[in-house]
């Protein structure tokens, strides 16, 4: 076995804050073997990222070493001088979760990674390193590297920027790279392309690779071996497979049964025909578009169609996902759910009301109706208001006037959520990010509604959390018989909770499909895509290889002609050029928009799909 | 080379640059016009009499009312300003009232008709000074540079240090300091007692490091804060920790990256800091004796000469549109993601 590149002995860290000193990480110790991918996982908060800076000797105050060594092929680099840790850049590398912010934001990213060269290796001539960097943009998959070496940081996606700055972080051939979190900030296909990567990457360029994740399954995705790391300490290492096979800690055993299911069970939540139940949101033809100013030009906008012609129903008692990646259309559609926006074109029907008519009463009563769940459990809340306070506002608003009645309701919604009593009088400061995602949808749940909106709402949450959550979402369904539209990215979450799912794509529904079969029969290739993306600790049923996706959604200024997924579709060919695919049936209820899905009439199935819908 | 900016090395495309220019000196000039109506209109309905100024008191009331009159001063203020504007777009801002072609400010007998054609054209008065203003200006603005960078980076590099403290004390004495008192403190000090500098009139460049001392006392304070907080959040920015993580040395980080960025806000205070530096070249010319454009403009006042008052107006608010307008060229070119 080869000499350990890496070898991390008793390692402990402190916040070392007057007053508040306590330990972030006890007496860790692993070893990295050349080439070897390893992986951490564990919750937020657990120290992981604190390990991952640890390792390549980045601990500022108010943390602080209290002992122990990281040895870098054999010296420690805890103990080397600043300039002599400057030199070991080269080999140690780190890219982190934070892409937008890690580079100056007023120079051209491809100067930047130059000018990182020639700091650590400073005999390689200015032109040979630019030369470099477009290589490995290009070896990135970056398209048009060459251009795109004078673009600035904000010209980039996130997922670019993630790409450009691996390239940073090996473009000096480092013996170690360590990832903290590096797939947090991207969309599921465009994470499962920065993961392949740094699997071909660490083959190419021999690097050893510290793979620092908050969720399991991303991890197996990367690694050979994973670290597992509870509230600082290193409670178990085993080979990946082996971990999730037989997991031996506890922390351990409860982090793999969290997991969500994807294949192996059938979703918790049967619904009954949509035959029997009547619509309670009703979208029609809905489109908006946005007028976005030209850069650099002297008047003129361009036009951004965000929605185009969605048609959908939602039934009561479902539980409705819209899923797709960023920029797809799908916060611009819930803006429009919730009349924060009223549509360019088409109507948004609740119980038979076209929405964006309402006014004075009517209006008051589909608010109460509609309650929205916010996306970031840190933002929204007022942080001088007790917890009680707030949420009797939404009463008081809503004409309630008995501060007797009012204290009762709001007792009793606290008690649905899951709230204890004692933080009636308390401020929101000292709750954690779960409660205060309960606080959240109390809120939403003091006016009785009949259908929660949630934006992302779980997104902010680590697993266990979620797991809980969804549990107190399933609950409050049943005893409330609430409709649930979920707005998400999180398949592996949508495939435990919802029974009926809208994905977009580009501003467009290209699936709609019930649960199992969207899951276990996708009928759009962009579904198969996400789904063969998405990180999941069972064995998959769609290769990679056979439908992940290349590239990163064109912009809604430029949309292609023809289908709109053709730029990115594994089987696109000559007729999606010159057509837009309708959505056509598959089956009864099951709709999907490919030339690649047979059906006599599309026509007649959209007619038919419009017509369930009034 | 990398970096040249002649490549595709920015998103400042030429287009960019040419419609930002046509729309901002389209703005610029209204601003100009509105300026030229205002001080126009302002100085018609100010009392005193220019021709009695320029007739002298001793001249008969027919008299000035006939001068007056020929010389269109008793039409109608639009028919007025119609004219002159007229003119002005033609390059020409009239002449002087008092001033001869020749010299020195006529005064007060001299009115017959046969001196009009040689009083100096107003164009002229202000390129002669204007040159030695632009000298004052620019020596001001690099002493003040020099100093508030060296300090202000300097405290903003260790927020809450020593130097952080200096630097916090020395704009606050700068900034209490009247420019007329240093003004006339560093004359006797550096003049009178130790001979070091000239100090009244002008008679080569050694006569500007004077007056420029106390303009970039003037400018000093704002510029030092601006800096020191600029550099300081710069610091605390991600990339500069990941700069390090990355391998760049201090220097580097500092001088290419923070510094960078930090002169943005620095050039947009240079824009509007740059108005505050006239008022400033007016006093500081008077108390020196220093043939430029404050002196000028501090003698036309007092001579009632409305044309070249105008001329001033006109040419420093022309300047001060183009100077606002390379600050903001300046500063897009910086930091690409900002758009005017
Ligand atoms: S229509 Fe063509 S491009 Fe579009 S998803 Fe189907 S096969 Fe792919």
């Amino acid at each position: 076995m080869a000499a350990a590149v890496l070898s991390v002995r008793n390692l402990s860290v402190d916040l070392a804050l007057a007053g508040r000193e306590r330990p972030i990480l006890k007496d860790i110790s692993f070893d990295m073997r050349p080439r070897e991918i390893v992986g951490v996982v564990g919750a937020s908060g657990s120290g992981k990222t604190v390990l991952s800076k640890a390792v390549v000797n980045w601990i500022e105050a108010p943390l602080a070493i209290r002992g122990g060594e990281v040895r870098f092929r054999d010296r420690d680099i805890l103990a080397m001088a600043p300039g002599e840790m400057r030199r070991l850049r080269r080999d140690v590398a780190y890219v982190g979760a934070n892409p937008m912010g890690a580079l100056d934001p007023t120079l051209p990213v491809g100067r930047q990674i130059v000018e990182k060269i020639r700091a650590v290796a400073p005999e390689i001539g200015g032109a040979e390193a630019a030369r470099r960097v477009v290589e490995l943009l290009e070896a990135v998959r970056i398209p048009s590297a060459k251009a795109r070496f004078h673009d600035y940081p904000s010209q980039f996606s996130g997922g670019m920027m993630q790409r450009a700055l691996i390239v940073d972080a090996m473009v000096s051939n480092p013996t170690l790279l360590v990832a903290d979190n590096v797939t947090q900030p991207l969309d599921v296909t465009v994470a499962a392309q920065v993961i392949r990567l740094m699997r071909e990457l660490t083959e190419r360029f021999e690097t050893a690779v510290l793979f620092v994740s908050s969720s399991l399954p991303v991890a197996r995705e990367a690694a050979s071996r994973i670290l597992v790391i509870d509230d600082g300490r290193l409670v178990e290492e085993q080979p990946t497979e082996a971990l999730i096979a037989s997991p031996r800690h506890p922390y351990t055993r409860e982090l793999v049964s969290q997991v969500p299911a994807i294949w192996r069970e059938a979703p918790a939540v049967p619904r009954g025909s949509n035959a029997e139940r009547s619509a309670v949101v009703s979208l029609n033809d809905v489109s908006q578009t946005y007028r976005v100013r030209k850069r650099g030009a002297f008047a003129g906008a361009s036009e951004l169609r965000a929605v185009r012609r969605v048609t959908f129903d939602v039934f009561k008692g479902d539980s409705f996902a819209v899923v797709g990646e960023s920029g797809c259309g799908k916060s611009t559609l819930m803006r429009l759910l919730s009349r924060l926006e009223r549509p360019a074109g088409g109507e948004v029907l609740c119980e038979g009301q076209d929405i964006s008519k309402l006014s004075g009463a009517g209006l008051l009563a589909f608010r109460r109706k509609l309650q929205l769940v916010l996306q970031d459990p840190f933002d929204s809340l007022p942080p001088r208001t007790a917890i009680g306070r707030m949420l009797e506002i939404p009463l008081r608003v809503h004409g309630w006037r008995d501060a007797g009645r009012i204290r009762e309701k709001v007792r009793a919604v606290m008690n649905d959520v899951g709230l204890p009593d004692a933080l009636y009088e308390e401020l929101p400061t000292g709750l954690s990010a779960g409660q205060r995602q309960r606080v959240n949808v109390a809120r939403a749940m003091v006016l009785d509604p009949e259908i929660l909106l949630m934006d992302e709402t779980l997104s902010a949450l680590d697993q266990t959390e979620q797991f809980k959550l969804l549990a107190l979402f399933e609950k409050l369904q049943r005893e409330h018989s609430l409709t649930y539209i979920f707005i998400s990215h999180d398949l592996a979450m949508v495939r435990k909770a919802c029974n009926r799912i809208a994905v977009m794509y580009l501003g467009e529904v290209v699936e709609l499909a019930d649960n199992d079969r969207l899951f276990f029969d996708p009928g759009h290739p962009y579904t198969k895509a996400l789904l063969s993306a998405m990180p999941t600790l069972e064995e998959r049923r769609y290769r990679p290889e056979d439908c992940l996706l290349e590239g990163e959604p064109p912009s809604p200024i430029d949309l292609p002609t023809g289908c709109s997924f053709r730029s990115r579709c594994p089987q696109a060919f000559d007729r999606c050029v010159r057509e837009n695919p309708l959505l056509t049936a598959r089956g009864r209820t099951d709709l999907s928009s490919c030339h690649l899905v047979s059906s006599p009439s599309a026509i007649a199935a959209e007619r038919a799909s419009r017509s369930t819908g009034t | 080379m990398l970096g040249a900016p002649n490549g595709r090395d920015g998103v400042r495309s030429p287009m960019f640059v040419l419609s930002f220019l046509i729309r901002r000196l389209a703005q610029g000039a209204v601003i100009i016009f509105l300026v030229s109506l205002l001080i126009f209109t302002l100085l018609r309905v100010v009392p005193g009499d220019p021709v009695r100024l320029m007739a002298g008191g001793m001249a008969p009331e027919a008299l000035i009312e006939e001068i007056a009159t020929k010389m269109g001063l008793r039409d109608p203020i639009v028919v007025q300003f119609g004219r002159y504007m007229g003119k002005v777009v033609q390059g020409d801002l009239g002449q002087s009232f008092v001033r001869p072609a020749n010299g020195a400010a006529t005064g007060g007998a001299s009115f017959n008709d046969a001196t009009r054609g040689e009083r100096a054209e107003v164009l002229d008065l202000i390129l002669e000074t204007l040159p030695m203003t632009l000298q004052l200006a620019a020596t001001a603005l690099a002493i003040a540079l020099v100093f508030s960078t060296a300090l202000g980076v300097a405290a903003g590099l260790n927020p809450g240090g020593w130097i952080d403290k200096l630097a916090f004390y020395v704009s606050s004495v700068f900034i209490s300091l009247p420019n007329f008192w240093l003004g006339i403190v560093l004359a006797l000090l550096l003049s009178v007692k130790l001979g070091w500098l000239p100090a009244i009139g002008y008679a080569g460049y050694s006569y500007t490091i004077l007056p420029a001392i106390v303009l970039a006392v003037e400018l000093s304070p704002v510029l030092i804060r601006t800096l020191s907080s600029a550099v300081a959040a710069q610091m605390g920015q991600s990339y500069v920790a990941i700069g390090h993580v990355r391998g760049l040395t201090l220097p580097r980080i500092v001088l290419n990256h923070a510094l960078r960025n930090a002169s943005v806000p620095l050039l947009n205070v240079l824009g509007v800091q740059f108005s505050s530096l006239l008022g400033g070249v007016i006093i500081v010319e008077y108390i020196f004796d220093y043939p430029g454009l404050g002196l000028l403009t501090i003698n036309a006042v007092l001579q009632r000469d409305f044309p070249l008052i105008q001329g001033i107006a006109i040419v420093t608010s022309a300047i001060f549109v183009l100077i606002n307008i390379l600050v903001d060229l300046a500063a897009t070119s910086i930091d690409p993601r900002l758009e005017y």
